[in-house]
């Protein structure tokens, strides 16, 4: 059968249009649920490294708002450790201080400084601050690694961890978002016996052989993954360095 | 996916033929006409989401979701396709079905589609689903495409599975993520075989399948 060429364009606009209005539909109306899904994944996984729900069942959906709303406290810090509130900390000009603006003060700080705005989170038991957590930013082997480390209210203790590593691999890298390697993470120290803040290591092989004496402040590493466990190595001393100033307070009440 | 009863007009004869010739379009690829073992396409992804059971899983129904529903559209739309830029169609139409894919499992399965992560996307480049489509798709009645799809579909996802099956077994000691090596073997010395997390690993399972199925079958490249 021959086609006239006119027929040929035609015919390709068409399935242009059909496929590009299809996908445009579909995307836009799946769009709130998939936000939402983001934005929740996100948050369960912040209640879990403060311990949250205590039961330690999976939340889903709506329970993970309302739990949010009631027991996590956003709060953000200056690189000297003192609280930024209100229009203090307001860089995108809505007025408030949101996750917004500290992503904007992220952006604008050169590489390797400490950006002039910090978030973190507060576990809140009742009136009491039950725990904090900090998020991590690093690099894995494929694409960037985050986290979140949850310490006792005196910050010397890890009480929960948690990690991304969405471009790691399967079955390698992304075991540092399994709880056979966070759970290691528990109970280690962010102080040493001066109570001088101290990071954390990620070594090669078992922690109780290569760091002798060190246990409190060494993990195991993923085998098969060491680029990615260095990458978390780095980032957990990264963050409580950005941190130090503010976890110096808390350890000083 | 989309139902061909609604869609399809009989190009002639009854539209929903049920007899052996109709059978075998879906029994075939699971053994004889292997899109795996036997043609070895596919196997970028055989390889990538094979590490847990769950992943291929939902790999499989992934792509056997796409398969048919593009091989559907591509069979009802065939007549009308210059064969100049038929590539290209079959290509945009696939692309857009596994967009479609991606989003839904964004929005139902975010979980899964997370651990799918670029997986999804790369089912577009999947030669299964172009070789059905050029192959079969272009010269026969939207059913039969159908289940030529689905067969496809599925004797690829029983390739998946099976490998998946043997990766995370002696992988990771888990089936589905649950524990099935006894702790008790590990504590006696046993363990976790590095190599089945790793892609050579899957080359290795997929080597011995291919080599099981084939003296099977009695199938023979020459």
């Amino acid at each position: 059968m021959a086609f006239s060429s006119g027929y040929t364009i035609g015919f390709a606009t068409a399935v242009c249009l059909v496929c590009s209005l299809s996908i445009a539909s579909v995307s836009v109306g799946l769009k709130e649920r998939q936000d939402d899904n983001k934005r929740r994944d996100l948050q369960s996984n912040i209640l879990g490294a403060l311990g949250l729900p205590e039961d330690g069942h999976d939340l889903v959906g709506e329970e993970i708002d309302q739990l949010w709303a009631a027991r996590v406290d956003f709060r953000v810090i200056d690189p000297s450790g003192a609280l930024v509130v209100g229009a203090d900390g307001d860089r995108d000009g809505d007025g408030d201080l949101d996750e917004e603006d500290v992503l904007i003060s992220l952006g604008n700080a050169e590489e390797g400084a400490v950006p002039d705005l910090c978030s973190l989170y507060v576990r809140k038991d009742g009136d009491k601050e039950a725990s904090y957590a900090i998020p991590m930013m690093g690099d894995g082997l494929w694409g960037p690694i985050t986290g979140y480390l949850a310490l006792n209210p005196e910050a010397t203790l890890v009480t929960g961890v948690t990690f991304f590593a969405p471009k790691e691999t399967p079955g390698l890298g992304a075991e540092i978002q399994n709880a056979k390697f966070k759970d290691q993470w528990v109970g280690k120290k962010v102080v040493d016996s001066t109570g001088k803040g101290k990071t954390i290591q990620v070594v090669k092989g078992a922690a109780d052989v290569l760091c002798p004496g060190e246990t409190d402040w060494c993990v195991d590493g993923v085998s098969g993954a060491t680029i990615t466990s260095r990458g978390v190595d780095v980032m957990v001393a990264q963050s409580l360095d950005w941190y130090d100033n503010y976890l110096i307070t808390l350890r000083g009440r | 996916m989309s139902s061909p009863a609604t869609e399809i007009k009989a190009d002639s004869a009854p539209m929903f033929v049920w007899n052996k010739k109709t059978k075998a379009l879906i029994t075939d690829p699971f053994l004889d006409d292997n899109p795996i073992t036997v043609q070895v396409l596919g196997i970028c992804s055989a390889l990538a989401v094979t590490v847990q059971l769950n992943t291929s899983l939902v790999m499989a129904a992934a792509v056997t979701a796409v398969i048919c529903s593009s091989n559907v559209t591509i069979s009802m739309v065939r007549n009308l396709i210059p064969p100049q830029i038929r590539i290209i169609v079959q290509l945009s139409i696939i692309a857009s079905m596994v967009i479609v894919v991606d989003q839904v499992l964004q929005a139902f399965l975010y979980d899964i589609s997370k651990a799918l992560s670029v997986f999804v996307g790369l089912i577009i480049t999947n030669c299964i689903i172009m070789g059905r489509a050029e192959a079969y798709a272009m010269a026969n009645p939207p059913w039969q495409s159908f289940l030529d799809g689905l067969g496809n579909g599925l004797g690829y996802g029983a390739i998946l599975v099976t490998v998946a099956f043997f990766r995370e077994l002696f992988g990771s000691g888990s089936l589905f993520g649950f524990q099935v090596v006894p702790e008790a073997a590990y504590d006696a010395g046993y363990e976790n075989m590095g190599l089945m997390v790793l892609a050579p690993g899957a080359f290795i399972l997929l080597g011995l399948l291919i080599w099981a199925q084939r003296s099977y079958t009695g199938f023979s490249e020459a």
